[in-house]
């Protein structure tokens, strides 16, 4: 999936969220999207996403320009996309097992495999037992790896993480880096994370795109400077 | 086994029966109140197709009843009976000409009575008048045979005439069927928007879900599956509860509504017509549903 962002602004009323900004996105990439609070970072997701439109500039995800991209392939597209929101967005009268089923159930998953592949997705985030519980039951950091599992489980060509590691501690920070950071080498998976983390930027020496008040300020690849994995 | 079990559990967690399931049982007051509209709707749809055909069993009971009988003197030549036959017949708009004889009158006057033997055992066929039944197609004739052989006194003994019974009955029944035509109407429509409003409130209720749905690449079709399906299932038991009730009752009072009529039989025997009412009225509820349902999500679904 070639994702490209050419010359978008995104302004919500007279404030300017997003000013000019281009970058590409191939297949197998690990961006850091890094900045600080109200940088636009979330912005750029949710319009990889198509939650919002941009004002000015084209944003295409493999040729399908998404502003004028018909219904269903835009639908085709975000079944492709695994997204662990910064809020989470769980549904809250549903268990984890059953958020993760109804991604599954969206996709057509194999009816099948359902039951193997939630397993699975529930043991690589450790919340084997916490799975019959509600998103009210569950703290910060299990809510945070919920959403991850879900994301997991569609088996996406993109994964669009937004601040993952915002709720949670150190360590479990760390395993969910390496967690993506596997996924990323094993099944060339897309990851684009937005942080604030800069230690874990820094460490992993992956692509880096910051932006400040809306502009990028720059792209680069940062040196590991620390070995967790 | 616990894995099967549980494959079973997640499988079926994930069909759309089971995703209305839920809606329905996190708001059971709005679930119920579609439901008893939708019944209540059905009660009077089937009480008034109930209604409606032992009505026209009864007008026709009484249109296929000689609509005037003309009650001929004793001793008539047989010459003039044939000729008042022939004259009877020569008028427009006659169905038929039915001469009863005296024998006849008796033989129809037993079997009216056969269960009072004390009626019959003292009547002879000679103290029973002969006469002409008439029946027509077209009722304005009546009115003149009345005025014609009303005064041929020496041929005539009386004329029973059934035309303000036939009118006024047939009065009464356009009153009915469409006061109850109306009525019907008036309730499906209310129990149509209620089922809409309803299911419009619990797409806003759920415009969480559905709003993740769509970003996790749900169509517009699978997220308004569900509240069709509750629509649909609002038709088809309202539809069935209501016209079952409707009938079930109108079978167990059945003898006593027929006796009430007698010898018009009001409320039919024939099982087999039950069953096609019952079908079609279910066909007819889970297009009211599915219906009023889509019109209620496509309100609020607009993404």
């Amino acid at each position: 999936m070639k994702i490209v962002f050419d010359k978008v602004d995104k302004n919500f009323g007279p404030i300017a969220a997003l000013k000019g900004i281009s970058f590409t996105v191939d297949q197998g990439d690990f961006i850091f999207i890094v900045g600080p609070s109200g940088a636009g970072k979330s912005t750029i997701l949710k319009l990889i996403l198509n939650q919002i439109k941009p004002s000015f500039g084209q944003i295409t995800i493999d040729d399908i320009d998404l502003a004028f991209g018909k219904k269903d392939s835009i639908d085709h597209i975000r079944r492709q996309i695994g997204v662990i929101f910064q809020d989470y967005q769980l549904i809250m009268d549903k268990s984890v097992e059953e958020n993760i089923a109804l991604s599954l159930d969206i996709i057509s998953f194999p009816k099948d495999k359902v039951a193997s592949k939630i397993d699975e997705v529930i043991k690589q985030v450790n919340l084997n037992n916490r799975r019959f519980l509600f998103p009210s039951q569950l703290s910060g950091g299990e809510l945070q790896r919920a959403a991850l599992a879900r994301a997991l489980a569609i088996e996406p060509k993109v994964i669009l993480a937004d601040e993952p590691t915002g709720n949670l501690d150190a360590e479990n920070s760390w395993n969910l880096v390496k967690l993506l950071k596997d996924i990323n080498q094993k099944s060339n998976t897309t990851i684009i994370m937005t942080t604030h983390n800069q230690e874990i930027v820094d460490s992993l020496g992956k692509r880096c795109i910051e932006v400040k008040d809306g502009e990028i300020l720059k792209k680069s690849i940062h040196s590991k400077k620390h070995d967790h994995s | 086994m616990e894995k099967s079990l549980k494959n079973l559990f997640i499988q079926k967690n994930m069909t759309t029966v089971n995703t209305t399931w839920h809606h329905i049982r996190r708001s059971p007051i709005q679930s119920f109140t579609a439901l008893i509209l939708m019944i209540f709707s059905f009660v009077l749809i089937s009480a008034f197709l109930v209604v409606s055909s032992g009505l026209a069993k009864v007008l026709d009971y009484f249109e296929t009843k000689p609509e005037i009988t003309i009650f001929i003197k004793d001793n008539l030549d047989a010459s003039i009976i044939e000729n008042t036959k022939q004259d009877l017949s020569n008028y427009s708009g006659i169905k038929e000409v039915k001469y009863i004889s005296k024998e006849k009158a008796l033989e129809i006057y037993k079997q009216q009575n056969k269960d009072n033997p004390m009626l019959t055992e003292m009547v002879t066929a000679n103290i029973l008048p002969a006469s002409f039944e008439v029946t027509v197609s077209d009722a304005s004739v009546l009115e003149k045979i009345y005025q014609n052989y009303a005064t041929k006194t020496d041929v005539v003994d009386e004329i029973i005439y059934q035309k303000d019974v036939i009118s006024s009955l047939l009065d009464w029944t356009k009153i009915i069927r469409k006061s109850g035509l109306t009525i019907t109407i008036i309730v499906i429509l209310i129990s149509f928007f209620s089922v809409s409003s309803i299911i419009g409130m619990k797409t806003t209720n759920r415009k969480d879900e559905i709003k993740i749905s769509r970003l996790l690449g749900a169509s517009n079709f699978y997220v308004k599956k569900p509240f069709l399906v509750e629509g649909l299932f609002y038709g088809f038991f309202g539809s069935l509860v209501g016209t079952l009730f409707v009938f079930i009752t109108v079978i167990v009072f059945r003898q006593s509504i027929n006796s009430f009529f007698n010898p018009v039989d009001f409320i039919t025997n024939d099982f087999g017509l039950y069953g096609i009412a019952l079908a079609v009225e279910i066909i007819f509820g889970c297009l009211i549903g599915l219906l009023a349902s889509l019109i209620g999500v496509k309100r609020y679904i607009k993404f």
